[in-house]
């Protein structure tokens, strides 16, 4: 009795229940407040830092005109660019999204990004940019994503560690034969194990950044054209070979587990004395050692003369195909890299960002404190030697092939030639195979 | 005579009426989709800019010219062929064990099918803490005995081991079948047995393992099919990379990767449905194997 009572209630509770998700989708999409246009813009900012500063941003632009209203979606970082693709696919994307700058053309290409040359036509905004950041958003040309933020590459090295062990902590090793020297007279050994270790190349960066550092080359040039079985790269890896026996397999990973851990990062508590990383750790540095006395620097040269190049990244923000308000859209993009905009983020966030002015800007903004200036005026000064390296369109996926290479490489399984030989090798397979 | 017709008729109704749910969800997000899939494995459809017919070209990289695929096959049927038989047997230890009748064994039960309840990227960050090679508890547990740790998921010889390891924690959502199914085991079977002068390990060996043989069988389907559709554990704890040279590349991490990457979606289609086939294949083999070995009450033999 009872229960043939209450079946037919639990099926109503369903259908309302399944009602009620279907009409807040809805509802969602076709809200329209007046005679705006609202357009939808996804980000992946939305921890407590990061969401209020792009909240804030995105409420500026909406106050200061009355023609278009801007509705900011967080999305994961995990799920954000699949879902974009999906709803491109759909047709009904959003009007903006934050999105990878070294895949735009790669996007542009696939016709999911929209070419926003006749934007630009228009209104040329392209010199507000880092040449190189601006170059990554280009295919055959055209400019598919509109750059947003960046980042790089630069050496933090413990000033106390430098003047007891004798050396000037205003003159950072300028080459790769000074930081070695440096790293010997700053290890402490102890024992079997390190109570400081001067530096070690691969915690903080990959490999592949200091083949780019060593003879500021990619893996591909100009032509898309591999060449990663170069002599400057069997030279780096050799040098990193070196590091490698130096402090042994173990003290490596007992060290790298430290630097994973965040908080345990042995670059605070002293116990590693020069470590590469991007200037956005000075905030971490900032919360976990903020009496720490350290200094900030290019990555030395390999020899004279080669270049202090770094390797940057960064984001875009781009319009999907298919969005039904691009002129809206490319307002609120002009809004979002403008210099107003970009100071703010890059001063609220300590964040490298891709507009010159603002970023020239933030460095000098007074409620930016001394110490943090020092480390952004440098990020600033390093984007000279920052090269980026965007996929290339032929072969996105090509470090799938280059990273086994390498690995094998560091454990010892191959030697450093036949590896890079291997890497050459099935790049150029892949490019055949693709086009 | 009619009526009895339309009573039936109407059973008939009112079981498409309560499975339409079902019908309608298999139609328009199963059944279209794969139908689909299997028309674009022959092109190269990459979602947004192109779907030409392209004939067998996929299917002819993946075999021919695609190192990485035999590597990610490679990798897949590894994990599958270890992993299935420790977490099935070791499922079943695990149930006997939890099966005995001494005090506290709610509270043991309790505890050995916890790790099962916690699934999900949680318990691959808590692994990937655990089998750190410096600071783990695992490779500090194995100091303890004088055993030197292996660098887990550092080593490419190790990642899968180190994977497979992490399953045995997990074995707890099996154990729970099995336990059910050994106190459906008749009581009857073992006095007789211990009147004849069986030992425990007859008593197991004799009785409760044909008498669980349908609920094995129907775990070893499961898992088989699950074990090949391995993704997450591999994405999760090599950051979506594959882990050193190569060696947590799973299939579906692969497939993954040049459809959501590379966005080479009629390539990935390609992939999925000769996945689709090797499953499909095992499963009809598993289930003309069956009768050699699955017992059901009652059955003659």
């Amino acid at each position: 009795m009872f229960r043939k009572k209450l079946m037919p209630l639990f099926f109503v509770l369903l259908l309302i229940l399944s009602g009620c998700a279907g009409f807040k989708t809805g509802d969602s999409k076709s809200a329209d407040s007046g005679d705006k246009v609202v357009i939808d813009f996804w980000s992946f900012w939305g921890s407590e830092i990061r969401r209020p500063v792009i909240d804030k941003i995105v409420a500026d632009f909406n106050e200061s005109q009355d023609k278009i209203e801007v509705k900011h979606t967080f999305v994961p970082w995990g799920d954000i660019w699949t879902k974009e693709l999906a709803a491109i696919a759909a047709k009904n994307p959003p009007d903006v999204v934050i999105n990878d700058i070294n895949a735009t053309a790669l996007r542009g290409q696939k016709n999911q990004a929209m070419n926003l040359s006749r934007f630009l036509e228009k209104d040329d905004i392209s010199d507000r940019f880092y040449e190189e950041l601006w170059n990554a958003t280009l295919y055959e040309g055209d400019s598919y994503g509109i750059p947003f933020n960046t980042d790089t590459r630069i050496l933090f090295y413990n000033k106390t560690a430098f003047k007891e062990a004798g050396l000037d902590p205003e003159k950072p090793p300028a080459t790769w034969e000074e930081l070695w020297e440096y790293a010997e007279k700053l290890d402490v050994k102890n024992g079997d194990t390190y109570d400081r270790i001067g530096f070690y190349p691969l915690w903080g960066v990959n490999s592949d950044v200091w083949m780019l550092n060593s003879d500021g080359k990619n893996f591909f040039d100009e032509d898309g054209v591999p060449i990663i079985d170069t002599e400057a790269n069997r030279e780096t890896l050799e040098w990193v070979m070196d590091w490698h026996e130096k402090y042994g397999a173990n003290t490596i990973n007992s060290y790298k587990s430290q630097i994973d851990s965040q908080q345990g990062n042995p670059f605070f508590n002293g116990k590693l004395a020069m470590y590469v990383n991007t200037p956005t750790f000075y905030t971490q540095i900032r919360d976990y050692a903020p009496d720490l006395d350290f200094g900030v620097a290019m990555l030395p040269e390999r020899e004279p003369g080669s270049g202090n190049t770094s390797w940057g990244g960064g984001f875009v923000a781009e319009i999907p195909q298919g969005s039904k308000h691009p002129e809206e859209a490319w307002e609120f993009i002009k809004h979002l890299t403008d210099v107003e905009a970009q100071e703010y983020w890059a001063v609220k966030n300590f964040d490298n960002v891709a507009n010159i002015k603002a970023a020239e800007n933030a460095a000098k903004n007074s409620e930016m404190p001394d110490k943090d200036k020092v480390v952004y005026q440098m990020a600033i000064d390093n984007m000279e030697n920052t090269l980026l390296t965007p996929v290339p369109v032929h072969a996105p996926d090509f470090m799938n092939l280059v990273n086994p290479e390498l690995d094998s490489i560091l454990l010892g399984k191959k030697s450093i030639e036949q590896g890079l030989k291997d890497a050459q090798q099935s790049l150029e397979k892949l490019i055949e195979k693709s086009k | 005579m009619r009526k009895k017709l339309n009573y039936k008729r109407m059973e008939g109704l009112q079981g498409y009426v309560f499975i339409l749910p079902w019908i309608v969800g298999f139609i328009a997000f199963t059944a279209g989709p794969l139908i689909f899939s299997f028309a674009a494995s022959f092109t190269n459809y990459n979602i947004t800019s192109q779907m030409d017919f392209i004939g067998f070209k996929n299917y002819e990289n993946l075999f021919t010219a695609d190192n990485l695929f035999w590597t990610s096959l490679y990798n897949t049927l590894y994990y599958v062929l270890f992993s299935i038989p420790l977490t099935t047997a070791g499922a079943i230890f695990l149930s006997a064990l939890l099966n005995q009748d001494v005090p506290g064994i709610r509270f043991f039960r309790t505890i050995y099918y916890l790790p099962a309840v916690l699934s999900g990227v949680g318990v691959y960050l808590l692994w990937m803490q655990l089998l750190d090679p410096g600071t783990g508890l695992v490779n500090t547990a194995l100091g303890w005995f004088g055993i030197p740790g292996p660098n887990w998921l550092f080593d490419p010889d190790w990642t899968k081991p180190a994977l497979i390891f992490m399953k045995m924690w997990s074995v707890g959502g099996g154990m729970l079948l099995y336990l059910a199914s050994m106190q459906g085991v008749s009581k009857s079977l073992y006095e007789a047995a211990k009147i004849d002068g069986a030992s425990s390990w007859q008593q197991f060996r004799f009785i409760t393992i044909p008498m669980i043989t349908p609920v094995i069988f129907f775990d070893i389907v499961t898992s088989l099919i699950g074990g090949f559709q391995i993704f997450q554990e591999a994405y999760v704890m090599s950051n979506g990379e594959g882990g050193p040279v190569n060696s947590m590349l799973f299939y579906n991490l692969y497939m993954w990767k040049k459809a959501f990457e590379s966005f080479d979606m009629g390539y990935a289609m390609a992939m999925s449905w000769i996945l689709f086939i090797i499953v499909f294949l095992i499963t009809i083999i598993n289930l003309k194997l069956a009768p050699r070995w699955v017992h059901y009450e009652g059955e003659e033999r």
